[in-house]
């Protein structure tokens, strides 16, 4: 299994803040892989160095990330501008925000459409990726947009559920290998956010586009990636097969995570809380950043900087991992 | 009872004045929360849970239909009710007045009320788990978390009789949500305050409601026990909500 | 964090606005200065008439012979004075209006805006000349003058932000305790628009300061042998071929006023209202 997208001890900087702490993270040709984390995790900002996207006060200290084997970090802009027409494509929380607010939906997919063409690569539709209404109304038909009002719309004249759909319709008309997707369903009702989630998982598969998912919430992003990473402090601290990372986390942040939603409660039984709360990094951490909220944590924990364990079919990033898989 | 709607309606008029449309927010909802007791109210937003909020705050006034505090009408003047009901609402970037230290903010209801904070301020403070020395904080030092805990020390100095949450944890973190929401449960187990808890996630209204009322489109409809909303509601939105979780 | 670091970095004015602070202190002294005659007597005459500027008469001598240094010196200080003062009256009368339209809404906020606008409508000047034609040219024609042109814009803007304010949860909150109207203006609804105040009152001088020149150069505000820069630049108009040093001097300090109180106000505005950044973090 090729990797698309691989990203090695990622480290990034604001100011004095830490973001990235050396993050790993592999994503497989086809693969929906789901990135769970508290806000400050850093998700956010590994989901923008994907594209390097990274607001201009960042700074990468080290790492490396590469999509399809180009160093996207190095590149010269128009290697970098190619790269994001061609492969990849974003989706973002706030979705009328991400719209262009003076142009009508319509003409704001024909021009992707058309900048899509130019790299002389067909359209998914098999037609001519170029003018058309047709071509509109397909894409716009693809996402469950239908009402041809839709595409002669402006943007803040949509709900918030139809413009998340024309951001999905823009990122996907490009036919992307990779889509980042940063919390793109979290200001959308459930009803909403489900037909949202359909659309997007359902268009990934039939192009063989790959999925970053940025989510906060574990259980809904399970559900529906194969694979899922869990960030803390800015770096991965558990990931493998979805059903794996929530079913039977070993990292006792996930743990702690999977048992701490209110979801998941049973009458009677009162949920524990991890104690304290996420570390402000300002410089790489000397151990390991949970071992202050970590009820197994030993003296080493603070000193030494965990590195990977393979358990099982996850890889989880803990000290005293064999000895927890055996208590899980 | 603590708090009783009998059959509320509040309507809105939008559009220009010639071609007026009336939107109902509330359409004829009942619903009582007894001394004590927690009711738990979900609804996703267009549900009308937020004009509920408003209305059992006395902020909004019924179109039609009753609303009675501990028995009376809202009074005319919203001073005879200081101290006696108090609120937690959604955004902790906004529940604190950024100009005011966090003593300050705290002993406000008190102020209100024309009493001395004392000694009062730095023990709310600590009833919420937060160290006394944070009265001389400033909000923007605070995290989400800590913030929610200063404006329910804040709700609690009066030693209300009410209290509503509204989405009081939905902008949090979920480690920190269930910190807040046990802290909740411990301080009503302590002070036996009646709760009206607002929320679109079924998930923590059913950890801290004893009753759980469901909203969708300005009306309730299912009302019950929290039990059943572990196992098996009756109304298909109801279902819904709970596969969702 | 990325907070902490925001407050940090935004405590302090960049170097443009700083240097427009110490602009504008250097003309509050030049103005201290010409109360103790420190560039001369503005009265006295010192030289031959409409002389270019040479030692005894830096700025040159006017058409009757004094020197230009000590009455640009008195100008700055009248047009800064009659300006600071109408600014304190508009920044009042805004705060009180705007506040109270923006919390309380309803009729109250219909007829305040309505005036506004009505006041809006106007072209500066035509409302300035109305008003020295209603109280008579002078000293208070121009006071009166700069705070009608100032009050609808800033009205606007505080009762905008008031409105924004309204909204927060602490104030919901602080009514939902009891608090009443008084508290939760001067407590809550003040203290969190007192920033936009700060900053659209320094537009509001700059405005002042070219409104009190064109009332005074068109004969309706500051009346001679009174000078201010608009007084001072009327005069020298007379004699703009023959010597223009009169006309530069005062031109050159009310261009630099403008510009150093508009800089200034650029950065307050960052430092008060800066633009909700997305943090990544």
């Amino acid at each position: 299994m090729s990797a698309l997208l691989e990203v090695d001890g990622l480290e990034v900087d604001y100011g004095t803040a830490r973001a990235l702490d050396g993050a790993d993270l592999r994503v497989a040709a086809g693969e929906a892989v789901g990135v769970v984390g508290e806000s400050g995790s850093g998700k956010s900002t590994l989901g923008a160095a994907i594209g390097r996207l990274l607001p201009r006060q960042a700074v990468v200290a080290a790492g490396t990330v590469r999509v399809a084997g180009e160093p996207v970090l190095d590149l010269p802009p128009a290697a970098l501008r190619r790269l994001r027409r061609q492969r990849l494509g974003f989706v973002f929380q706030d979705p009328i925000a991400s719209l262009d607010p003076t142009m009508r939906v319509g003409a704001q997919l024909r021009l992707v459409l058309r900048a899509h063409g130019r790299d002389g690569r067909e359209s998914p539709g098999g037609r001519d990726g170029g003018r058309g209404g047709a071509d509109v109304a397909f894409h716009l038909a693809r996402v469950k947009l239908d009402d041809p009002r839709v595409a002669a719309a402006y943007p803040h004249q949509l709900s918030g559920g139809m413009a998340q759909r024309v951001a999905i319709a823009l990122a996907m008309a490009a036919s992307p290998e990779l889509l980042v997707a940063d919390e793109p369903t979290a200001s959308l009702d459930s009803q909403v956010r489900e037909e949202v989630l359909n659309v997007v998982f359902a268009l990934a598969r039939q192009a063989g586009t790959s999925i970053v998912w940025l989510s906060h919430d574990l259980p809904a992003v399970a559900r529906r990636c194969d694979r899922v990473a869990v960030m803390y402090a800015g770096r991965v601290v558990e990931s493998g097969p979805a059903a794996d990372v929530l079913g039977d986390p070993v990292h006792p942040y996930t743990a702690a995570l999977a048992r701490s939603a209110p979801a998941v409660a049973v009458p009677g039984v009162r949920l524990e809380p991890v104690p304290g709360r996420p570390p402000v990094l300002t410089g790489p951490s000397p151990g390991c950043a949970f071992a202050p909220r970590c009820p197994f944590a030993e003296d080493r924990c603070a000193t030494e900087r965990p590195e990977p364990v393979r358990v099982g079919a996850k890889d989880v990033l803990c000290h005293r991992a064999a000895e927890l898989e055996v208590i899980a | 009872m603590i708090l009783d709607l009998t059959d509320v309606t509040v309507s809105f008029t939008t559009g220009p004045p010639l071609r007026r449309t009336r939107l109902d927010a509330m359409r004829g909802v009942s619903l009582s929360v007894a001394e004590g007791e927690t009711l738990g109210l979900v609804g996703e937003s267009g549900s009308g849970k937020t004009t509920t909020s408003r209305v059992a705050l006395g902020l909004q006034r019924p179109t039609s239909g009753t609303v009675r505090f501990d028995g009376r009408p809202f009074p005319r003047r919203r001073k005879d009710l200081a101290g006696r009901m108090q609120a937690v609402l959604q955004h902790p970037h906004w529940s604190l007045n950024p100009r005011m230290r966090i003593g300050q903010s705290v002993g406000e209801p008190l102020a209100v009320l024309g009493k001395a904070a004392g000694e009062l301020v730095p023990e709310a403070l600590e009833q919420v788990g937060l160290e006394a020395g944070f009265a001389g904080r400033y909000p923007h030092e605070l995290s989400g978390g800590q913030r929610q805990r200063v404006s329910i020390a804040r709700a609690l100095i009066t030693r209300p009789s009410f209290i509503v949450f509204d989405e009081a944890v939905s902008a949090l973190d979920v480690s920190v949500q269930v910190q807040i929401l046990n802290l909740l449960k411990d301080l009503q187990a302590e002070y036996g305050f009646a709760a009206l808890f607002i929320s679109h996630d079924l998930g923590a209204v059913r950890y801290v409601a004893d009753r759980i009322a469901v909203m969708r489109g300005g009306e309730v409809v299912e009302t019950a026990d929290a039990a059943t909303f572990y196992s098996a509601p009756e109304h298909p939105y109801s279902r819904q909500l709970l596969e969702s979780l | 964090m990325n907070r902490t670091a925001r407050v940090k970095r935004s405590r302090r004015l960049d170097p443009l606005s700083l240097a427009g602070l110490g602009c504008l202190l250097l003309l509050v002294l030049v103005a201290l200065g010409s109360l103790v005659h420190a560039g001369g007597d503005p009265d006295a005459i010192v030289g031959p008439r409409l002389r270019p500027p040479g030692p005894g008469w830096w700025l040159g001598t006017d058409n009757l012979g004094r020197s230009m240094l000590p009455r640009v010196m008195e100008g700055v200080g009248t047009t800064l004075l009659l300006s600071s003062a109408a600014v304190l009256v508009t920044a009042a009368l805004s705060a009180g209006f705007g506040i109270l339209a923006g919390y309380r809404g309803g009729y109250l906020n219909e007829l305040i805006m309505r005036v506004v606008e009505l006041l809006y409508s106007f072209p500066a000047i035509v409302l300035a000349i109305l008003v020295a034609a209603v109280a008579g040219p002078g000293q208070l024609a121009a006071v009166a003058s700069i705070v009608l042109v100032t009050i609808p814009l800033m009205t606007r803007l505080v009762r905008a932000a008031a409105v924004a304010v309204a909204e927060r949860d602490y104030v919901t909150a602080a009514a939902i305790s009891g608090a009443g109207l008084p508290r939760i203006l001067g407590r809550h609804v003040l203290p969190n628009v007192a920033g936009t105040i700060a900053v659209q009152g320094t537009y509001a001088l700059s405005v002042g300061i070219s409104v009190e020149g064109g009332l005074s150069f068109l004969g309706f505000g500051v009346q001679p042998p009174q000078a201010s820069l608009g007084v001072l630049i009327r005069q020298g108009g007379t004699y703009m071929m023959a010597a223009p040093w009169l006309i530069i001097g005062p031109g050159v300090v009310l261009v630099l006023a403008i510009l150093s109180i508009n800089v200034l106000g650029d950065g307050l505005r960052d430092r008060f209202e800066p633009r909700e950044t997305r943090s990544l973090i």
